[in-house]
């Protein structure tokens, strides 16, 4: 048996007036897989998910989703896929459990089974206890919460994720990733998911790094490291200077002064290290060694820093309020 | 389609307007208004020799389906609030008919301005109006599928529009004429010609009519050309909401 892959996009694009938000992007993804789309903001991570989720047509592009059409039989899509917005989506003057029995109803879900359902979902988001509240009195991060669990409820086999974990505490950011890996393994359901965090890229099995339209890169996160190749060293001195001139006459490094001490690029790191140890007659008072995290990969592939600090802190920001409304 | 899906989609909309205490008061209450300021005001400039009844009886069929009328297109509101708050997209996701969609806006809209015209019917005896209890009855269906019908072109305004005040102006801009050229206010008999002809090409005209005549035994038209002209401009209009409806894009 071979069967079709969950997502297969061939050549797609969105041009929204003179905005090319999306030129010519394929990818497949197979079933059971965790793929995610990693890229800036304006990128057209959304773009690309709305056209997926049947509710953009693209300009042009083949667009196949579990074996179906998504233009052509975008009823048969529909049945099998579930989407996190990466904007509000909760009818906040129903409670919560009003929105996801809504959904339950609209998804199929069998009426014996509803009950069920709905509970489990609530505990995995840990809501259970507000599931009578309007959603209008609910803060920001539980709103999140209960969409999340709103997109298990019917347990699609392909789940779109924009954004899923902004505006969620690290605590509950990690638990959300457990119950998504918990859903692939036991469910073989297939994620596809966008994010700018660099941590929650690595939870894919493969990455597809986007800008401005087009698919820069793709591989798994190991690989994309590695493309990346160097690990970065931060070495720590009393003697910052003397060090500078060990580094550059026996090793041809020019190493960058940061506040936490001399900073370069070699491979393999840490061998690295106990040969400079060694041979330098430096006192050396602290080293770290970081594997390139994707914001590295993402900078040597576009020539770019991912976009975040101030400019992430104000969108999540502006996100908030939006969803106070 | 499911009967179920239909149910709780328009079971979300009239739970939200029995929610909204003060909206709800107010909807109930406007109708009311009509009658008293309208119906008194002016009975005494009305001539009951031209119907054979009095002009508050003759006036609440009208006010009733004018209520029909406001709250059914207002009722459309919801899509453009429901694009505005984000929860259309998880309306348009899902993997239901667009016309189950449509229908059941449709069925709530039609719901919500019943609970207005049986408030009307049935505060209007303690007012003095003479209205037959069993004609009343029969008037309901004929105030449902004109409800459903003005609600499709709620819808089919609320599809093509993006904002609220885009929606409002557009609306009002249309049951202005709706209403006034209708005969809620005037019986149908002896207009000028020119405006005979544009009241006979109203289909409120024929739900007012057919609502008037049930109600007050005061009618114009045939009651069956009334409610083939109703059930014609639903079937008309719904059509063309469901096309508006699916075309929209999120
Ligand atoms: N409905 C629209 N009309 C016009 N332009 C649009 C529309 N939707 C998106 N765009 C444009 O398409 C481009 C891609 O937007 P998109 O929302 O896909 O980005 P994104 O990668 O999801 O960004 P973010 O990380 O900020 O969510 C942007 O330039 C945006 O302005
Ligand atoms: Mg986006």
């Amino acid at each position: 048996m071979n069967p079709s892959p969950a997502i297969e996009v061939r050549d797609l694009s969105k041009r929204f007036g003179d905005v090319e938000a999306v030129r010519g992007v394929s990818f497949t993804v197979q079933e059971g897989e965790i793929f995610g789309f990693l890229g800036p903001n304006g990128a057209g991570k959304t773009t690309t998910i709305k056209m997926l989720c049947t509710l953009l047509a693209p300009t042009s592009g083949v667009l196949r989703l579990a074996g179906f059409d998504v233009t052509k039989s975008p009823d048969d899509v529909r049945r099998a896929i579930g989407v996190i917005f990466q904007d509000p989506s909760l009818d906040d003057r129903l409670t919560a459990e009003e929105n996801l029995l809504l959904h339950a109803v609209v998804y199929g879900v069998p009426r014996a089974e509803r009950r069920a359902r709905l509970d489990e979902a609530l505990a995995f988001v840990d809501l259970a206890d507000r599931k009578k509240d309007l959603v209008r009195t609910f803060s920001g991060g539980m709103k999140r919460r209960l969409e999340i669990a709103r997109g298990l409820v019917h347990r699609p086999r392909v789940l779109f994720l924009d954004e899923p974990t902004t505006g969620l505490d690290p605590q509950t950011r990690k638990a959300t990733w457990e119950v998504l890996r918990g859903l692939r393994d036991r469910n073989g359901m297939t994620l596809f998911l966008t994010t700018h965090y660099m941590d929650e890229a690595e939870h894919c099995d493969r990455i597809a790094v986007i800008d401005h339209g087009r698919i820069v890169a793709e591989d798994s996160p190991e690989a994309l490291k590695r493309a990346v190749g160097k690990d970065v060293v931060f070495v720590r001195t009393n003697e910052p200077a003397a060090l500078c001139d060990v580094l550059a006459e026996r090793y041809g490094l020019t190493p960058d002064r940061t506040e936490e001490g001399l900073c370069f690029r070699v491979e393999d790191g840490e061998a690295f290290v106990v040969r400079l140890v060694s041979e330098a007659r430096v006192a050396v008072t602290g080293i770290a060694v970081r594997r390139p995290t994707l914001d590295d990969v993402f900078l040597a592939l576009t020539g770019r820093q991912i976009r975040n600090g101030n400019g992430d802190a104000g969108r999540d920001r502006m996100r908030a309020m939006a969803r106070r409304r | 389609m499911r009967a179920e899906v239909v149910y709780h989609l328009a079971r979300r909309d009239v739970v939200k307007f029995l929610r909204d205490r003060q909206n709800l008061v107010a909807t109930l209450v406007r109708p009311l208004l009509w009658i008293l300021a309208v119906g008194f005001g002016l009975r005494r400039a009305f001539d009951p020799g031209a119907t054979g009844v009095d002009f508050v009886s003759f006036l609440v069929p009208g006010v009733a389906t004018m209520a029909v009328l406001f709250s059914s297109m207002f009722s459309a509101i919801s899509i453009v609030w429901d694009r505005e708050f984000g929860f259309l997209k998880e309306l348009l996701v899902a993997p239901v008919p667009r016309a189950t969609l449509v229908l059941a806006k449709m069925i709530s809209a039609s719901v919500t301005s019943l609970l207005e015209v049986s408030v009307v019917l049935l505060v209007a005896p303690l007012l003095g109006a003479r209205i037959d209890p069993l004609g009343a009855l029969f008037a309901i269906p004929v105030l449902v599928a004109f409800g459903m019908a003005v609600s499709a072109l709620g819808i089919t305004v609320a599809s093509r529009m993006k904002t609220f005040e885009g929606f409002g102006g557009i609306v009002n801009f249309l049951i202005q004429p709706i209403f006034f050229f209708s005969g809620a206010l005037y019986p149908l008999d002896g207009l000028p010609p020119a405006l005979a002809v544009v009241v006979r090409l109203n289909p409120m005209s024929y739900a007012v009519d057919a609502t008037r005549g049930l109600c007050v035994g005061v009618h114009h038209f045939p009651i069956l050309l009334d409610a083939g002209v109703v059930l014609g401009t639903l079937a008309l209009v719904g059509a063309l909401a469901v096309r508006s409806f699916s075309r929209m894009q999120a």
